[in-house]
């Protein structure tokens, strides 16, 4: 129990840390350390991504056109309710993990254990400012990108597949979506996809540069921790923001009295 | 800024001027264990146990010494001073460890390059123009070098490295560990320029190496 509290404390210490120094995010190692993570996180995965959301997408709707024997209208509000708000984040914030997150993690556990972290301290460098900030702030944005291509592939693959299963035409679909799908939709998942991101980051930063040991076994450790801890807040943050947003959460089971 | 206070004070004045760059003693009279280093040139400190090198680094590192010892850098104790003269005066002394300790996600011209860019306006023309000239002071070809990540490297390349970036950040005073052991003659004598590199770079600036063995270094 204190080591649950100890690592929350200390990610919330990181957090405002990572706050109060955005400024150098000016400096040049620390803009390309951005850069680096951008491309690597929100940049090289798109291909992957894409065929995921178009997967996804299209899986949901054909489910619930096939057991709901749904009608135009209920496919896209079910595009717009599942997908846009919840999938699309979700998906996006998992696949952050699986990709970004353990890869932090394990570089910043290595750095460690390696000396590479003491190393920035003996240059007077702290290590939060060139190996945290960066990280943070790209993995943020790139879960805010990745969360928009999965958004758009897997609504446009599920209408192109409601085109094809049921009696109307794309155009109509898309008619639809438009007339139903509101601003709040928008900023409600780019808001908390750079929360996820951002979660993310701050979890496998933190457990990345306290690895539970200084042999190299610590480091897949540190990975698993970061892993597991960060899809739990992932899962929360999205309960919460349900509740908030749309006084609802879990789909609809808890409903807020409003 | 207070120019006068010697926490904050850069200037390189001629070691008269400034007897000692470093103290670390114990407190307690007759102890033994005491390190003293002089101002200006290369000084090389002979007989020092691991041990000691390791604490005497800690404490200049972290701008704290361990309990029951003294730190005066350059005349000021600083157990006297508060976290931003003892920030000011960290800034004035640079480590240059036996391993290079250099980032291995970086190649060595950006190793070299990030804490000019971490600390100060990076200008990179200069700083380029800068290590082509520390290169050649040591009589070495940049050649293939600058592009090389750490995990290509030699040991003798990783702290040529590491002293390259140290150069570029001007310290007031570099303290080396024994950096020797495992070089060929050739590259033990390119080591052995160091100080007088340093010197003629720093002018007034000290070059200490804290080692039990340095054959060939001694007090300029």
């Amino acid at each position: 129990m204190i080591g649950v509290y100890r690592e929350f404390e200390g990610c919330m210490r990181l957090a405002a840390y990572v706050l109060r120094r955005l400024g150098v995010l000016a400096l040049p190692p620390v803009s390309e350390a951005l850069t680096r993570q951008i491309y690597f996180t929100g940049a090289s995965a798109t291909t992957g991504m894409v065929l995921r959301g178009a997967f996804i997408g299209t899986l949901i709707i054909a489910y619930v056109i096939d057991v709901l024997d749904a009608n135009a209208a209920l496919a896209v509000k079910m595009l717009i309710w599942v997908v846009l708000r919840e999938i699309g984040p979700l998906i996006a914030a998992v696949l952050v993990i699986q990709r970004s997150g353990t890869a932090v993690a394990t570089e910043l556990a290595l750095m460690q254990i390696s000396g590479e972290v003491a190393s920035l301290r003996r240059m007077r460098i702290d290590p939060r400012d060139y190996l945290v900030v960066p990280r943070v702030v790209g993995i943020a944005l790139s879960t805010a990108a990745l969360t928009f291509y999965v958004q758009v592939i897997a609504v446009g693959g599920g209408m192109l597949l409601s085109a094809l299963s049921l009696d109307t035409s794309l155009a109509e679909l898309a008619g639809e979506f438009f007339q139903l799908v509101s601003p709040v939709d928008f900023v409600y998942s780019v808001i908390k996809s750079l929360m996820f991101g951002a979660a993310i980051a701050l979890l496998c930063c933190y457990h990345g540069l306290h690895p539970p040991g200084t042999s190299i076994n610590a480091v897949p450790k540190a990975a698993i921790n970061a892993v597991t801890q960060s899809t739990l807040l992932v899962m929360l943050l999205n309960v919460i923001f349900a509740y908030l947003v749309f006084g609802q959460a879990f789909f609809g089971l808890v409903t807020a009295k409003l | 800024m207070n120019r006068e206070d010697p926490a904050v004070r850069s200037d390189r004045s001629p070691p008269t001027a400034r007897l000692l760059a470093l103290v670390y003693e114990p407190v307690s009279e007759g102890a033994e264990g005491a390190v003293r280093i002089p101002a200006g040139g290369g000084r090389c400190l002979e007989g020092l146990s691991e041990f000691r090198v390791s604490r005497l680094l800690s404490a200049v590192l972290d701008v704290m010494p361990e309990i029951g010892w003294r730190l005066v850098l350059f005349g000021a104790d600083v157990d006297a001073l508060g976290p931003e003269k003892r920030e000011a005066l960290r800034a004035r002394v640079a480590v240059l460890p036996s391993t290079g300790g250099l980032l291995s996600s970086l190649n060595a011209w950006e190793n070299m390059v990030l804490p000019l860019g971490m600390h100060r306006p990076l200008d990179l023309p200069r700083a380029t123009r800068d290590i082509h000239d520390c290169l050649g002071d040591l009589r070495v070809p940049a050649g293939e070098l600058l592009k090389k990540l750490p995990e290509s490297m030699s040991r003798y390349e990783k702290i040529l490295t590491a002293y390259v970036r140290i150069l570029l950040e001007q310290p007031d005073l570099v303290l080396s560990e024994n950096l020797h052991q495992g070089l060929d003659a050739q590259q033990r004598d390119v080591v052995a320029r160091f100080p007088e590199v340093y010197e003629a770079r720093c002018p007034g600036g000290t070059f200490a190496i804290l080692s039990a063995v340095a054959p060939g270094w001694r007090d300029s």
